[in-house]
């Protein structure tokens, strides 16, 4: 009987493993990246599950993308709420062809289960949502290719300008909103690209 | 060649002065409010606005309706006279100090694009004044060298308005020529007039540059002392004297869009000989009559209006004297025709 | 059988647990594959910066800034050694650069993906090459660009005081060089270094440094603080600690007016390396 539940368990935890590796399988196939996809990022990247991906695996859907840090007081808690605004104005049938991208830049402090917590505190936890953190160079050239400015100013405050990015399921930016984020313009940007796809 | 140009350009006027009395002597401009102006569809495609180096201006809008425009502007830093042959490095919009006159009206919808040379050593911008929101456009437009940015506006507010660059240091880009004016016509246009020019005053600051001989440069110091070596209308001594002088002819009545590039001598503009019949204070809309020296800020403008009965020399001068007879700050405005005694007569007393 | 399924057991939990070893996982976190980068040999001379505090240009005047002590290269990279990369490296020649790492103009003047402009000297700076570009180079040669920091405390040196500020001539003399035009095509060291032995900080290009986006005001200079919590999210204060330091001002314009994909025909870069070593 003991004998049995081992094996049981064993099995379960090979089958969750082999789950874990097999979207960058899926990602080698497409090989095709246009030169200005973000996808040419060849960084890796956690998510809030532990799991260790490319930015390459989050292809196929429109991205929703903006960088924060979940112990920000002052700007972060508005994105955050935006990003929720513009899920909640989403058409939910078209819900799994899109992702919205939680990028930390306080890696430091945003491990993998900390983000998972801030995950669940803002109920943001359906397939739709991602939240990943990187090493300070993987995320510096990340906030560079969105031309984000950020900057450290102590162990638990950062400086950082607002922006919410869209892409398309390629990898490649539609348009950019900056400052005072208007939420309708990011979800008609959003709806025009799901349905271009 | 150059009175053939000025033959041309009034008989433009002119004709575009009757064409707008025919069709807008039922519009009031005057009533036209902000709120009136945003209201405004700017229709069509957009075009490319005409655009012009002092002391010319580009035609009056008339009678159209608002549209869509595209002002391109290109940033550079080149080598000019400033005074007596004396070569000075000036930062430019479109290679002129100051830089192009824009002509818009109420209600357009106007993109600017800003180019800045691949030439250039620094980053540049625009902050117009005549925009509404942050910066008037200073960090949108911001670009380093070789690169393009651009912003659109809708003009809501009608009036004369200046346009600097605001890169920092913004006295430096400033005080190397780095502005112009911009012009809100409102709906149905300014009243027409015989001749339109454009005159923009600045205060320079030079020392010599340390690489190239003979070549003068801004001088920081000087400019923080608020010390001018030269006090200039169109960014040149003599720019509107000898054969640059402007010219009217008796009769006739003269609009002068003067402009005050500073970067920090407020300009108390006068006419020597000559009454300004109406002033737009502050390049607003108040219109003050009778009016004898009128005072420009820094970044700020005035529209000034009156009829030429006297022939003979006018000079523009800024009435702080020392500026006009020491720092270059004078022109000329010709007028020609008929004497006119009725108004003016000298009588030489000759002893014999 | 039973011996097979603890082996079984074993390989799994081993497998596993290399998931769940975040720390770990996180400091081995590649910002991007050097592997897929050819070294090249760098020859240049890296000099030794003991480091200090410092007063950053941005700031409140009572801030002091620590910079670690570091090696920076004498001088930038030139032409020459930029020639070297490329063909080594590939993917970073101008036909073949992806474009999400640099804009059209590239190594704009070179003829083809090997060759240097025929009037350009091989001992220039190279310009007109991107952030990234500028960053796979540092790579190649083992070493990564300047912080804005460390780049900052080496240029308040003149050729003789580490810290030259105070002079009444710093930042004239400063802007005296930044004013010339087509500087940047001449050869590197040609003129006289600074105190700490460095070259050219200021008399033939603006330089990248490795957080040049880490200044957080905009192309507008004149709002002094900078605290609009709807565009920015500004923890720190953003004014100017020396508002005569015109010199500042302006390459700090260049660096609010620049993104990483940009290449400009006057800004090229020069390398740095960390040190243990604390020299007295």
């Amino acid at each position: 009987m003991k004998l049995i539940s081992l094996l049981c368990i064993s099995l379960l935890m090979l089958v969750s493993c082999k789950e874990n590796s097999e979207p960058k399988q899926g990602a080698e196939t497409t090989e095709q990246l246009p030169s200005n996809s973000i996808f040419n990022l060849t960084s890796d990247w956690q998510n809030q599950d532990g799991k260790t991906i490319k930015l390459k695996d989050l292809q196929g859907k429109t991205l929703v993308v903006v960088m924060i840090y979940t112990t920000c007081k002052t700007a972060c808690p508005i994105l955050v709420a935006k990003m929720k605004m513009i899920e909640s104005k989403f058409d939910r049938k078209d819900i799994d062809k899109i992702n919205l991208v939680l990028v930390s830049i306080d890696p430091e402090t945003d491990t993998p289960e900390h983000l998972k917590e801030f995950s669940i505190k803002n109920e943001m936890t359906g397939p739709q949502w991602t939240f990943l953190r990187s090493a300070e160079n993987a995320t510096k050239e990340f906030a560079n290719v969105l031309s984000m400015k950020y900057k450290k100013i102590s162990p638990i405050d950062f400086s950082h300008s607002n922006i919410i990015s869209t892409f398309k399921p390629n990898g490649i930016l539609v348009s950019q909103e900056e400052g005072d984020i208007n939420v309708d313009k990011v979800v008609t940007t959003v709806n025009q690209t799901v349905r271009k796809k | 060649m150059k009175h053939k140009h000025f033959t041309i350009c009034a008989t433009t006027l002119l004709i575009t002065a009757l064409l707008s009395c025919n069709s807008t002597n039922t519009t009031k401009p005057e009533t036209s409010s902000a709120e009136a102006a945003l209201a405004m569809v700017a229709e069509g495609n957009p075009e490319v606005a005409e655009v012009t180096g002092a002391p010319k201006v580009p035609a009056p809008i008339g009678a159209r309706a608002a549209k869509k425009l595209i002002v391109n502007l290109l940033t550079t830093e080149i080598e000019g006279i400033i005074a007596d042959s004396i070569p000075y490095t000036f930062w430019t919009f479109n290679n002129t100090v100051p830089g192009s006159f824009i002509r818009v009206r109420e209600g357009d919808e106007v993109t600017l694009n800003l180019k800045n040379d691949g030439s250039s050593i620094l980053p540049h911008n625009i902050d117009l004044h005549a925009v509404t929101g942050p910066g008037g456009g200073a960090a949108a437009t911001t670009a380093p060298p070789g690169k393009e940015a651009s912003f659109t506006f809708k003009a809501i507010n009608k009036g004369l308005y200046v346009y600097h660059c605001a890169a920092p240091p913004v006295p430096m880009h400033i005080g190397n020529g780095m502005y112009g004016l911009i012009l809100v016509e409102p709906a149905g246009g300014l009243k027409p007039v015989d001749r339109e020019y454009y005159i923009m005053q600045g205060d320079f600051y030079t020392k010599a540059s340390v690489v190239k001989q003979g070549l003068m440069e801004f001088d920081n110091d000087k400019a923080v002392a608020e010390n001018p070596d030269y006090v200039l209308f169109n960014g040149k001594k003599g720019s509107l004297l000898g054969a640059n002088m402007l010219e009217a002819k008796v009769g006739e009545t003269v609009r002068l869009f003067v402009g005050n590039g500073g970067p920090n001598l407020t300009s108390s503009f006068h006419v020597i000989g000559e009454i300004f019949d109406n002033v737009y204070l502050e390049g607003g809309s108040t219109v003050s009559h009778n009016v004898q020296t009128t005072m420009i800020p820094e970044g700020g403008s005035a529209m000034v209006e009156f009829k030429c009965e006297v022939r003979g020399e006018y000079v523009l001068v800024d009435h702080s004297l020392s500026r006009a007879f020491n720092k270059g700050c004078i022109g000329k405005l010709k007028v020609t025709g008929e004497p006119n005694e009725k108004v003016f007569s000298a009588k030489t007393l000759t002893k014999e | 059988m039973k011996h097979l399924i603890i082996l079984l057991f074993s390989i799994v939990i081993v497998s596993c647990s290399k998931e769940s070893e975040k720390e770990t996982v996180y400091k081995n976190l590649e910002g991007n594959k050097t592997d897929t980068l050819q070294s090249i040999q760098s020859t240049v001379k890296m000099v030794y910066i003991p480091g200090g505090e410092y007063k950053p240009f941005f700031g409140s005047n009572t801030t002091l800034v620590s910079v670690a002590p570091f090696l920076m290269d004498e001088r930038a990279v030139t032409n020459e050694e930029f020639l070297e990369f490329v063909i080594a490296n590939p993917q970073w020649q101008k036909s073949n650069i992806k474009r999400l790492f640099a804009d059209t103009n590239y190594l704009k003047t070179w003829p083809t993906d090997i060759t240097l402009p025929e009037n350009a000297l091989k001992d220039a700076p190279v310009c007109n090459v991107s952030w990234f570009a500028a960053k796979a180079f540092a790579q190649s040669v083992d070493k990564r660009l300047p912080t804005l920091d460390e780049w900052e405390f080496v240029a308040m040196a003149d050729e003789t005081t580490a810290n030259a500020r105070k002079k009444p001539k710093y930042s004239d003399s400063i802007i005296d060089l930044y004013l010339q035009k087509n500087r940047q095509f001449k050869s590197v060291k040609q003129s006289p270094p600074n105190y700490w032995g460095i070259y050219n900080m200021f008399d033939l290009i603006w330089e990248w440094t490795d957080d040049f986006n880490a200044v957080l005001t905009t192309g507008d200079s004149r709002s002094g603080e900078y605290n609009d919590k709807n565009l920015v999210c500004a923890g720190g204060a953003t004014s100017a600690t020396d508002v005569m330091n015109y010199a500042a001002y302006m390459r700090f314009a260049l660096r609010t007016s620049i993104k990483a994909d940009y290449t400009i025909g006057n800004l090229g870069f020069r390398c740095a390396k960390d040190t243990t070593i604390i020299k007295q």
